[in-house]
């Protein structure tokens, strides 16, 4: 039995307020806590709004450590049992700052972590950019893409001619395979390597002793 | 307690002139900071070592032969030696020479260096640089220890029967650092061979560091140099100081501002918060710099980054002079108050022949492998 909640983190990277990222990004996390809920897992979620860390991602690509606010987060998406990630797109890809977020991560910090991917846009021409861009991003840090991504475009929110239905369909059946991975991929503890040392036998084999 | 200074070498603009040293005048200027150093009662020089532009020193040793000519007291040392794409050999040659002509008053700094595109222009490749420094280094710990070296590694040409020439003052190798800003595994390299460690410091936050140096004390009481507390640590840090600590930060400001490594990234305020960076008065350095053994435990040697990012020979000797004068006086009987019985000063030359020649009285024949010249003087 385990007693601390399932947790899931949120990263969403859009700047305006309200967001329709935020927005995205929130029906994702409650799509997937009901799915959770009805499993009987408890859940704890986590949300990100990388646009209080703007200043704190880009003095970390300079300096190349993180700020306290900044490490905080990092260690809630490295020890999280699932992350959501949702982010404008920009320019035909994810935007700068959540690059930026993923670009400050350790190379091996979200391997085999449930993922589930969300991107909103002017227009539905741009919800390939989730497979083109956020997918491959991922697939490089090894973490685990479930297989349907979420875009929302402004007519997925309602606007003329829009179908809600759809989006609400989409975002179910993401959230659906979302919580099947995190219900059955308990997350394996990330190792310190500040605790778990290389010993120097392993660094120059048959010289120590 | 040895305290010192450590120099990049950069040749910066002065962002407040536009004014740009000649690599000429870099040079002499940092000759200048040693000999200065001396004279006000620091213990340590210490040069970078690099091999592109804006920097100049790419030939440590031949400075500090220079500096070594013109001092009497002072520490040469290297902030870091290159032992990635410098071959091990020439490293064991240079510092012993070194060594015989400062007549001891030489240690060293291992490195690896995080500049990629240097690995290539000497041959190697910084993917490597792990076992580069695991592998160099086991060799010249060798070149150092036995008069005749057989060696065949990965990274360099078989050695059959090698001699390193001259072979170390009185049998005493140089004492070596190893320098790392985030690698464990040069913390548990310094802890195996009982080295002592440095950590850069000046660029990450403390805690990072604190974790760092653990593992570094942790591992060396592991292979049996002594107890945690007795490893040999050695620190970085930055400072600025004028007497008035609003003209500290009005002066530092702009060169803080336009700073190589984090110039246009966090505010001042900031980096002060987050690492050791101090820009203030006398006292506030020496109220920051106590900490750093509350942080890390008793450490051996403190050195100081005083003179980078375009900031002016003159501006650097007041410095100097602030240092000597109203800050190193201070710590070092702060620092010596309050350091535990038990753990050693940093070894010099001198207290590493004693120990040598206290171990050959107790037991010659361990030494004779070693270095036969000395179990017969």
């Amino acid at each position: 039995m385990r007693t601390e909640p399932t947790r899931i983190v949120v990263v969403t990277a859009g700047v305006s307020n309200p967001s329709s990222t935020r927005v995205l990004a929130d029906e994702l996390a409650a799509a997937t806590r009901r799915r959770l809920d009805a499993a009987g897992v408890a859940v704890a979620v986590e949300v990100i709004e990388l646009r209080e860390l703007a200043h704190a991602l880009v003095d970390n690509l300079l300096t190349g450590f993180p700020n306290a606010p900044l490490k905080r987060a990092i260690e809630q998406v490295t020890g999280a049992d699932g992350l959501i990630a949702v982010t404008p797109i920009c320019t035909a890809s994810y935007s700068a700052l959540f690059k930026a977020f993923f670009d400050v991560l350790d190379a091996g910090a979200i391997v085999g972590l449930p993922v589930l991917i969300g991107a909103t846009g002017g227009t539905e021409r741009h919800s390939l950019a989730l497979d083109h861009a956020l997918r491959p991003l991922l697939s490089y840090l090894r973490a685990l893409v479930v297989p349907t991504g979420v875009y929302a475009a402004s007519t997925d929110f309602g606007a003329r001619g829009g179908d809600t239905a759809g989006l609400a369909r989409r975002i179910d059946r993401a959230a659906e395979e979302f919580a099947t991975l995190v219900r059955n991929l308990p997350r394996t503890p990330v190792t310190d390597p500040y605790q778990d040392v290389v010993s120097f036998a392993e660094l120059l084999p048959g010289r120590a002793g | 307690m040895q305290f010192g200074i450590f120099s990049v070498g950069d040749v910066t603009p002065d962002p407040t002139t536009g004014r740009e040293p000649t690599e000429h005048e870099r040079i002499k200027a940092m000759v200048t900071i040693a000999r200065k150093a001396e004279e006000v009662g620091l213990d340590v020089f210490a040069t970078g070592e690099h091999h592109n532009p804006p920097f100049v020193p790419s030939s440590p040793t031949t400075m500090l032969g220079y500096i070594a000519a013109r001092t009497e007291r002072l520490i040469l040392s290297t902030s870091t030696t290159l032992i990635t794409t410098n071959d091990p050999v020439k490293i064991a040659e240079d510092f012993a020479m070194l060594q015989h002509l400062a007549d001891g008053r030489v240690d060293l700094m291992m490195g690896r260096g995080n500049t990629g595109p240097v690995y290539p222009w000497f041959g190697q490749d910084i993917r490597q640089g792990i076992p580069l420094a695991v592998e160099n280094y086991a060799l010249l710990h060798r070149l150092w220890r036995e008069d005749v070296v057989d060696w065949q590694g990965r990274f360099r040409t078989p050695l059959q029967g090698f001699t390193s020439t001259p072979r170390p003052l009185d049998g005493v190798p140089p004492f070596v650092w190893h320098g790392s800003i985030r690698s464990p595994e040069i913390a548990e390299q310094a802890a195996y061979y009982g080295d002592g460690f440095f950590a850069n410091h000046i660029f990450w936050p403390t805690d990072h560091f604190r974790r760092l140096i653990d593992l570094y004390r942790r591992r060396y009481e592991h292979y049996g140099h002594g107890t945690a507390e007795q490893a040999i640590v050695g620190l970085g840090g930055q400072v600025f100081i004028r007497p008035n600590s609003q003209d500290a930060v009005r002066e530092f400001r702009p060169y803080f501002d336009n700073a190589p490594v984090y110039g246009h990234g966090p505010s001042l305020e900031d980096f002060m918060a987050q690492t050791p960076l101090t820009v203030g008065s006398p006292q506030q350095v020496i109220d920051r710099t106590l900490t750093f053994r509350e942080h890390f435990g008793d450490y051996q040697r403190q050195l100081f980054l005083t003179d980078h990012a375009g900031l002016p020979l003159k501006t650097v000797l007041e410095q100097l002079d602030l240092l000597g004068e109203q800050v190193i006086p201070v710590l070092r009987s702060e620092f010596a108050a309050r350091r535990a019985a038990e753990v050693p000063a940093a070894p010099t030359h001198a207290s590493l022949r004693a120990a040598k020649e206290a171990a050959m009285a107790v037991d010659p024949n361990e030494l004779t492998d070693d270095t036969g010249e000395l179990v017969t003087s």
